[in-house]
């Protein structure tokens, strides 16, 4: 797999177009071409095409982005093969927040309707600082220590979930199919609302590459090779928590892509996070158009939920990219 | 490596940019004004006599210019309203439970409602009204608002005469009000009807209706505020469930103590007979079970907000009463 940005970009591509291809009204190739460059007179393919698969594509590609950048970030900060991007509390954080939310019934105005992604939103990120405050010992915070007081928060928030859901009457099934990564809200208020929470914080992640490459090192002599440790780590985490919440309460949590992205970014072309970080950026956003693709053809007309696709698709993809990989050993 | 990531903002921000003005013109359609060019400019804007404007039951004004002739619906009570008010060919969509009366089922099916909508089916069928209810998400108000569709949600009604109020709303939007009409005096006879019958009686009858006892130790029922309370009150019942919220759990050891004297199956459409509840543990020395009185019934008559209420409440008259039912 030589040139990396090239076929990671054609990878992209190809997903984008089959995106906006594919879906429960066909559309022929010439009419996709015309409703799409405006000289098309039939107004149900454009209004389609425009309104409903166009946004929802361009916020799959957001959504897949943000958990694969953010995903190949935590790994490399915690120097752990199984980080992802829910690992210090985030996904169950945005669950409890949404699940609250859901038990209460808003009246039909913009903040009403945005009351599920809010609450996942600022619910995620305080799980997140909580976590991290519970990891602060003296001025440092250890990696065993976030990771082992995300996993407790996890589960407390986690519970909570549970509990709620069990007490409640009435919204269950739309709070599991949020829980699996189902995306509710669609059209481009949605997906312009993302996008400078993506764009800030994937670009503080890319450009954060050198820092994760020195922090490989452990703490230690990533300190002595002249890097703040301490402040990387908090800007990594900050960078990669509001990403990865901002596109949890949107589209629902969305598990694996964060997880398996970035491995097959290593294990294909190298274990420089300069180039990890902003491949996995590209090509998690192509994977998980991808796994939306096949979440929208395999019951059509319905629609599996994206995170059972992701991986019941992505595993089988990971153990065949894994098995060939001839190099040893390559975390 | 930096330059790189350039070339990709800068491709990600022309393929944002490429969409957003773009998308402008879809955002508003709006179809109405294609159809009556202003013949007159005056200051006030000319009202067309023939425009239905009405509240709907999440607040919002629905403007429709004239009365709907190709109608999606979204839940299964919507479209048996629309074909009790004799609306069925001006139907063009019905959600995947919307299974009566059968000749909804030849409809085109967009599919079930709980999850993501199927809107590229919806959009396809041009529906000029989009029937939802209470089963419906408000955000799939919303979504299909934001496509452009005239998107009414009713209200569930709470009494048999919100009920009649609703026909009367939705007889509104599709033009057919002598049929609301005709369809409620009807409805109000044949509940009058059995009124007269039951209102006499002193004595009321124990009932537990079970809706879900896939854990048979805490059945699902139904108390406050439904029409299965509702209807069981009018047909001459006493739900023993009558005083608690919603759809609560009631223990078999409240079954027990209540003792009820019928117990209806709600959940008979999903192979819950009367010989089954007779092998369930504890359930053997309820008087309904030693007694045999233990029936199957429609929960469709009485959990679905529409004109088939009616047939409910008649149905369970007549079960808990046979005698005065010949």
């Amino acid at each position: 797999m030589r040139r990396p940005y090239l076929s990671s970009f054609l990878f992209l591509l190809t997903a984008l177009i089959f995106s906006l291809a594919v879906g429960s009204i066909f559309i022929p190739p010439q009419e996709l071409w015309r409703a799409l460059s405006g000289d098309s007179t039939n107004e149900t393919f454009r209004t389609i095409l425009w309104n409903i698969r166009l946004p929802r594509t361009v916020l799959i590609a957001l959504v897949g982005a943000a958990l694969s950048g953010s995903g190949a970030a935590y790994q490399g900060l915690f120097r752990n093969p199984l980080a992802d991007p829910y690992l210090i509390g985030v996904a169950s954080g945005a669950g409890l927040g949404a699940v609250l939310a859901m038990s209460i019934r808003w009246p039909y105005t913009t903040l009403g309707l945005l009351a599920v992604p809010l609450a996942a939103f600022i619910a995620s990120l305080l799980t997140v600082y909580l976590v991290y405050l519970f990891a602060n010992v003296g001025g440092t915070v250890p990696t065993t220590n976030l990771i082992l007081a995300g996993v407790a928060l996890s589960s407390f928030a986690t519970s909570l979930t549970s509990f709620l859901m069990l007490r409640s009457t009435g919204e269950l099934r739309r709070a599991i199919t949020w829980l699996l990564g189902g995306v509710s809200l669609v059209g481009w208020d949605v997906t312009f609302a993302l996008i400078p929470y993506l764009v800030i914080g994937l670009t503080v992640l890319v450009l954060n590459g050198y820092s994760l490459n020195l922090l490989q090192f452990g703490d230690d002599q990533a300190l002595q090779m002249g890097l703040n440790v301490r402040r990387a780590k908090f800007i990594i985490i900050t960078a990669a928590s509001l990403v990865t919440a901002a596109a949890v309460s949107f589209a629902g949590i969305i598990g694996f892509v964060g997880l398996i992205v970035p491995h097959v970014v290593r294990i294909w072309w190298g274990v420089d996070y300069r180039r990890i970080i902003p491949l996995s950026i590209v090509s998690g956003a192509g994977a998980l158009l991808l796994a939306d693709i096949l979440s929208r053809v395999v019951i059509a007309p319905l629609e599996l939920p994206l995170g059972i696709v992701t991986a019941l698709a992505g595993a089988p993809f990971f153990l065949w990219v894994l098995r060939r990989s001839k190099n040893q050993g390559y975390w | 490596m930096f330059r790189k990531f350039f070339y990709l903002t800068v491709l990600i921000a022309l393929l944002l940019a490429g969409c957003g003005p773009a998308s402008n013109p879809t955002e508003a359609p709006a179809p109405v004004s294609t159809e009556a060019p202003a013949v007159e400019v005056t200051e006030a804007p000319a009202v067309n006599e023939s425009a239905i404007t009405l509240v709907d039951g999440l607040g919002r004004d629905v403007v429709m210019d004239a009365p709907a002739q190709r109608i999606v619906s979204l839940a299964p009570s919507n479209t048996e309203i629309l074909f009790a008010l004799g609306a069925g060919s001006q139907v063009v969509g019905r959600d995947s439970f919307s299974d009566y009366p059968a000749e909804a089922l030849s409809v085109t099916d967009i599919g079930a409602t709980y999850e993501a909508l199927n809107t590229e089916l919806i959009v396809s069928l041009k529906p000029d009204l989009i029937l939802l209810a209470e089963v419906n998400a408000a955000e799939q108000v919303k979504t299909l608002e934001d496509l452009g569709l005239t998107v009414y949600y009713l209200k569930n009604p709470t009494t048999l005469e919100e009920m009649y109020a609703n026909l009367e709303i939705v007889a509104q939007l599709i033009g057919r009000q002598p049929e609301a009409a005709e369809l409620i005096e009807s409805l109000k006879a044949r509940v009058a009807a059995v009124d007269e019958k039951i209102m006499p009686l002193s004595s009321r009858l124990s009932i537990f209706y079970e809706i879900d006892a896939t854990d048979p130790a805490k059945p699902y029922t139904a108390g406050k505020g439904t029409f299965i309370t509702l209807l069981i009150d009018r047909a001459g019942g006493y739900n023993i469930a009558a005083d608690l919220d919603g759809y609560p759990q009631l223990s078999l050891e409240q079954v027990v103590a209540a003792d009820p004297m019928f117990i209806i199956l709600g959940d008979s459409a999903y192979g819950v007979t009367p010989e089954s509840i007779a092998t369930r543990p504890g359930w053997e020395n309820l008087s309904a079970v030693k007694n045999n009185q233990i029936f199957p019934f429609d929960d469709n008559l009485v959990s679905r907000p529409g004109p088939r209420l009616v047939d409910g409440l008649e149905a369970l008259a007549k079960l808990l009463r046979p005698g005065l039912f010949e």
